[in-house]
């Protein structure tokens, strides 16, 4: 008899803690190396994530303007999100330009099952009309996002996760993104 | 007769009044080409005119002290230039402070605080600014000019309709004053084109390392409290970034645009191949919404123009009513100073770089900018 209630006692247990742990790490998607790192807009925050692979050691490349003839070898895919006119301008492109650069990018990485890890580490600084709209360009196709809480206060990043079930990390500062980057990986 | 007589005692005390006036506004105008004092460390090795890098500059009026700080051990050679713009005082300031507190251990520091020398003779006409603002030290009040974005045009003069910069931008006629449009410099060119030659002697002769142009700008520019940064300084700038948001302190980061040509953080990288960062804070009394231009405004920071532009959502940092004062502007250039020194080390630990002195960015905004001036003399 009691060997039954404890029995009870453990399945219940074991379900109460897979209802209530949702940052449970099996929930995010494990991503493998290496890692190209590319931007989806050409704002300055490439870079930091850059900084921030490098920091967790991931076997990573960096550039800014990646298109499919990139795809060589590469496992996983880190757009990182926000548009700067500066940052155009310096890679020679205007805004359709750019669209059209991270959308044949997207349809590549489908193409060849390259998972895609989105990253928005501007925070407030980094919405604005340009950036949401590539916000929701790309979004829909991520695999995991990590986000600086700051740019997610009008909650756009919740809802497009939730509407396509995408695991969302939000983070207080770009610096704290590095421990859910590891995680993200292999 | 009488009336003659009258007319000639109002026509000489008119003609004194107006003499008179005429010598102390003179004179007043004229106080604008002494140079503020600068007393600098124990820790100073050499001083130097920046017409020993470039002998062109010999007794013109955009020759300017160089403050060397060389340490006793090799190691990195860093570039601290305020005073690019002379009506950014923060930049300045900044650049002032470091001079008169600094020792440097292991490689060297070179300060220019008054990089456009010339602009700190004059500032802009009809702005209305005041000529001189100043910081309470421990004994006494300091004064600092406050001059203008651009370079005396009785020192360069006249300008063209169109200026063609050194590296072959087209920019509006005034420009060919605005030394931060006219790097790479040039050998034979106008004197502000002359003052971006002799700095980038300097950056090649002194083989620094890493180059930081302190500026501010108004809250209503897009570029604003920012770490703008030439791509072979993309890494330190990005460490920094991260190293300021740890401390609470937000910044833009922004990658120096290779098309947009004649600036510190493009030309300077391009040909002197250094690290090459550009720093800016939120400045009110560079701003075109500001209320009246007063001393006040540019060390207290406060105005309720832009406190009402912030609630309309028309700046591009948060503005309240107790405004970015001086002492916190010249705080967050030492902090991003204090992060991309820090930031170079960690991208190579193998070169030494040993500086004591530097001001903490809490400590001036406890205490203030004055507590780490030298009093006047």
């Amino acid at each position: 008899m009691k060997k039954t209630h404890f029995s009870i006692f453990m399945l219940f247990l074991a379900f109460i803690l897979l209802i209530t742990d949702p940052l449970s790490p099996k929930e995010f998607p494990q991503f493998k190396q290496p890692v190209l790192i590319t931007s989806a807009g050409q704002s300055a925050e490439v870079q930091l994530a850059s900084v921030l692979a490098k920091r967790a050691g991931l076997n990573y490349s960096l550039s800014k303007t990646a298109t499919s003839r990139d795809l060589a070898d590469v496992k996983t895919i880190a757009l990182v999100i926000g548009t700067s006119l500066k940052g155009l301008g310096a890679a020679g492109l205007d805004m359709s330009q750019e669209n059209e650069r991270v959308s044949s990018l997207i349809k590549a990485t489908q193409q060849f099952n390259i998972p895609i890890l989105c990253l928005h580490l501007g925070g407030e600084q980094r919405r604005g009309t340009l950036s949401d709209q590539m916000i929701k360009t790309v979004l829909p196709f991520a695999q995991h996002v990590i986000v600086v809480k700051s740019g997610n206060k009008d909650g756009l990043f919740t809802e497009i996760c939730n509407t396509h079930s995408i695991p969302l990390i939000e983070v207080e500062r770009a610096a704290d993104a590095l421990e859910p980057l590891k995680n993200a990986f292999l | 007769m009488l009336k003659i007589k009258r007319h000639l005692i109002f026509g000489s005390v008119f003609l004194l009044g107006a003499m008179a006036l005429g010598y102390f506004s003179g004179k007043s105008f004229m106080s604008m080409h002494i140079d503020d004092h600068i007393f600098p460390s124990s820790g100073l090795t050499e001083n130097k005119m920046l017409s020993e890098y470039f002998p062109k500059l010999k007794k013109t009026p955009g020759d300017t002290p160089v403050f060397i700080f060389q340490g006793e051990q090799p190691g990195r050679n860093i570039l601290i230039l305020g005073g690019a713009h002379p009506n950014e005082p923060a930049g300045t300031i900044a650049a002032i402070l470091l001079v008169e507190n600094i020792h440097v251990q292991a490689g060297k520091v070179i300060i220019i605080p008054w990089a456009n020398h010339s602009g700190f003779t004059h500032n802009d006409p009809q702005e209305g600014s005041p000529q001189r603002f100043s910081i309470r030290t421990q004994d006494g009040q300091r004064w600092f000019k406050y001059g203008s974005r651009l370079t005396n045009p009785i020192h360069q003069w006249p300008d063209p309709t169109v200026y063609i910069n050194p590296s072959g931008q087209k920019l509006a006629g005034t420009e060919c004053r605005n030394l931060n449009r006219s790097y790479p410099g040039r050998r034979n060119g106008n004197l502000t084109e002359k003052i971006a030659f002799g700095i980038m002697e300097v950056l090649i002769s002194e083989n620094i390392d890493l180059a930081l142009d302190l500026h501010e700008a108004a809250p209503e520019y897009p570029v604003i409290n920012a770490i703008v940064f030439h791509e072979s300084s993309a890494e330190i700038a990005s460490i920094a970034f991260m190293e300021l948001q740890l401390s609470n302190l937000e910044f833009r980061l922004e990658a120096s645009p290779p098309n947009l040509r004649g600036l510190s953080h493009r030309e300077w990288g391009d040909f002197a191949k250094v690290k090459a960062v550009l720093l800016e804070t939120a400045n009110v009394s560079h701003g075109r919404l500001k209320g009246k231009p007063s001393a006040s405004l540019i060390t207290e920071g406060r105005d309720k123009n832009y406190v009402k532009a912030d609630k309309l959502g028309r700046l591009f940092v948060p503005f309240k009513e107790e405004g970015i004062p001086l002492k916190l502007r010249v705080a967050r250039h030492l902090a991003s100073i204090e992060a991309l020194i820090s930031a170079l080390q960690e991208e190579d630990p193998t070169k030494i770089f040993a500086i004591h002195g530097l001001p903490s960015m809490e400590r001036v905004k406890i205490e203030g900018i004055g507590q780490f001036l030298a009093p006047p003399k």
